[in-house]
């Protein structure tokens, strides 16, 4: 029974890691109808800005962390404007763009290899992972910061789009970009923007997941995990990520502690097909067409 | 053991058989898949099994081993194939790695993630050439042939296609089967030029490979596929000795193309048609 409390909080923290990431993806679906695969790319950047900050700035978190949240807003930011762009100006079909951004994830990933070189880095403790005990559970005190945190910055970003003019564009670009942009919202910042949060929320996520695990130009590939919790949800829908993410994180986790450890990844692209099957839009999406 | 030079054309026949699969799939029938080295996987375990263990010839091995991946595939089409765009491929990384897991953890038969050492090297270069020939003549025939023209309707306009009374569904699902034999076989040819096969080699990575090829080639263009399959294997193979930059300009490459040509090298013409294109230019003198 304990043991079950504690996956189940494991999984949670996981699933809050995964909604940071799902939540942001989404998002730049809801615009630009692709799906972006370089977003594993801004969680590594996110990351690396941390680590380096860390070293630069004598282990202030909250210099490294802002730092590090812009930071891959920017390189979110300057991957639009240097790779989608050019494109979504030619043309309608996205395919292409999700071609672009699978080239725009090996441009990323190996822009650190060469930089940081491959190997696994940890983060200085900075974030404090001591475990606490409440009656007889043991939990660490980082799932519950990961949690809290993550809370947070979603409240934040649903206060954003729900009560400034910036959020009313943005819901209503996600309805229909080209009338919105008929409308007077000025499309390329609006996009730019979208980017920015984006970029800004999975780094969120690559600092938690560089403590959680390491830091290593590979970790990006965490956000397949992601992607498939936002498919769960309903591509497009930022609640459904969030929900999907958090379902996701907690079968995982209750996969890893009680079945086996190597079946977890199996079990989330289990969930993955089996969701598709009986609910292909998704649990809250909408209905998508073919793009080739 | 073959040379370095025999090493690549081979490397090209292989990897150009597998994107044949995947441009019927995306180029012909417009369905997009980012999982397809699965069943080059298949193909490769069920050849490397073949031989070593049950001590079969190398040919049947690899033709049974593009058989079950077949099969495989037409089991999983039939469920996920309802699935369009975006879902389908998402769909289709995720039987990707779960194909890939289970190879890595299904010890007892593929010897895990350790990899599967001391495979036959049967894959020569006159192997791999007849190979290469055979199935490239089989599939520009195919293209030609109803099921090409109905491939291209289930592309071009899904809802129209099953008006005018094709069954959709069914050729979604054919060449889904079809893509999965080719690339199965051009598994098992890896495993006989490779002789080690690890569950790594056949990651979302080499997915994704397959499909940028096929768009770097032109959708809807089988020699633009062998042509792009051809120079990304150049690519990938010359710089390996700046290994480090090799991957960054691979993705630079496909950026790039996207946004200068991002119909892919060919468009949706032939290099044969191409060439018969310009002889009649030169006998009207102006340019048709």
């Amino acid at each position: 029974m304990e043991s079950l409390i504690q996956q189940i909080i494991n999984g949670l923290s996981l699933g809050s890691v995964y909604a940071l990431i799902a939540v942001g993806y989404s998002l730049v679906y809801s615009i630009l109808l692709f799906s972006n695969f370089a977003h594993g790319g801004f969680l590594v950047t996110g990351g690396y800005i941390c680590y380096y900050m860390l070293t630069l700035t004598n282990n202030n978190i909250w210099v490294a962390g802002a730092l590090s949240l812009i930071g891959a807003g920017l390189s979110a930011i300057a991957t639009e404007r240097l790779a989608y762009k050019p494109i979504r100006e030619k043309t309608n079909l996205t395919l292409y763009l999700l071609i672009a951004s699978m080239g725009m994830s090996i441009v990323i990933e190996n822009f650190w290899v060469i930089m940081a070189g491959g190997r696994f880095r940890a983060l200085p403790p900075v974030i404090p992972t001591y475990p606490i005990r409440i009656g007889s559970i043991t939990i660490s005190f980082f799932d519950i910061l990961v949690f809290l945190i993550t809370i947070a910055f979603l409240t934040g970003l649903e206060f954003f789009l729900q009560r400034t003019r910036w959020g009313l564009a943005i819901r209503a670009a996600a309805y229909d970009l080209r009338v919105a942009g008929l409308m007077g919202v000025n499309v390329n910042k609006l996009i730019s923007l979208v980017f920015f949060l984006a970029g800004l929320l999975a780094a969120v996520s690559g600092i938690f997941l560089s403590v959680r695990y390491t830091l290593y130009p590979q970790l990006g590939f965490i956000t397949i995990k992601a992607f498939v919790a936002a498919v769960v949800g309903g591509l497009g829908s930022l609640r459904g990520a969030v929900i999907g993410s958090l379902i996701l994180g907690t079968a995982e986790m209750l996969t890893a502690g009680f079945i086996s450890s190597q079946l977890r990844d199996v079990v989330v692209f289990g969930a993955l097909v089996v969701t598709l099957l009986f609910k292909p839009t998704g649990l809250l999406g909408k209905a998508i067409s073919e793009k080739v | 053991m073959p040379t370095y030079i025999e090493g690549i054309i081979i490397l090209t026949c292989i990897n150009s058989i597998a994107a044949m699969g995947v441009s019927l799939l995306t180029g012909f029938t417009g369905i997009f898949t980012l999982g397809n080295a699965a069943y080059m996987a298949i193909g490769a375990y069920t050849t490397a099994i073949l031989t070593m263990k049950h001590n079969l010839h190398w040919l049947p091995s690899v033709i049974l081993g593009g058989l079950l991946a077949m099969a495989i595939a037409y089991l999983i089409g039939i469920p996920t194939l309802k699935l369009m765009g975006d879902y389908f491929a998402i769909a289709s990384i995720g039987l990707g790695e779960t194909v890939r897991l289970i190879i890595e953890n299904w010890e007892p038969v593929t010897r895990g993630a350790r990899g599967f050492p001391g495979i036959d090297s049967f894959t020569t270069l006159p192997v791999a050439l007849t190979f290469f020939i055979i199935l490239t003549w089989i599939t520009f025939n195919l293209i030609k042939s109803n099921y090409g023209r109905a491939f291209k309707a289930c592309r071009d306009d899904y809802l129209a296609a099953s008006l005018l009374g094709f069954n959709t569904a069914k050729y979604r699902i054919l060449s889904l089967s079809i893509s999965a034999l080719y690339c199965g076989i051009a598994g098992g040819l890896f495993a006989g030029f490779m002789t080690f096969l690890q569950p790594t080699m056949f990651d979302l990575q080499k997915s994704t490979e397959l499909t940028a090829v096929v768009v770097f080639g032109g959708l809807g263009s089988l020699s633009g596929t062998i042509l792009g399959t051809t120079i990304i294997t150049l690519i990938i193979e010359l710089f390996r000795p700046i290994s480090q930059y090799r991957m960054l300009i691979y993705g630079a490459a496909l950026v790039l193309v996207m946004i200068f040509r991002p119909e892919g090298l060919m468009g949706e013409k032939e290099i044969l048609s191409l060439i018969r294109g310009m002889g009649r230019r030169g006998e009207h003198g102006r340019p048709t």
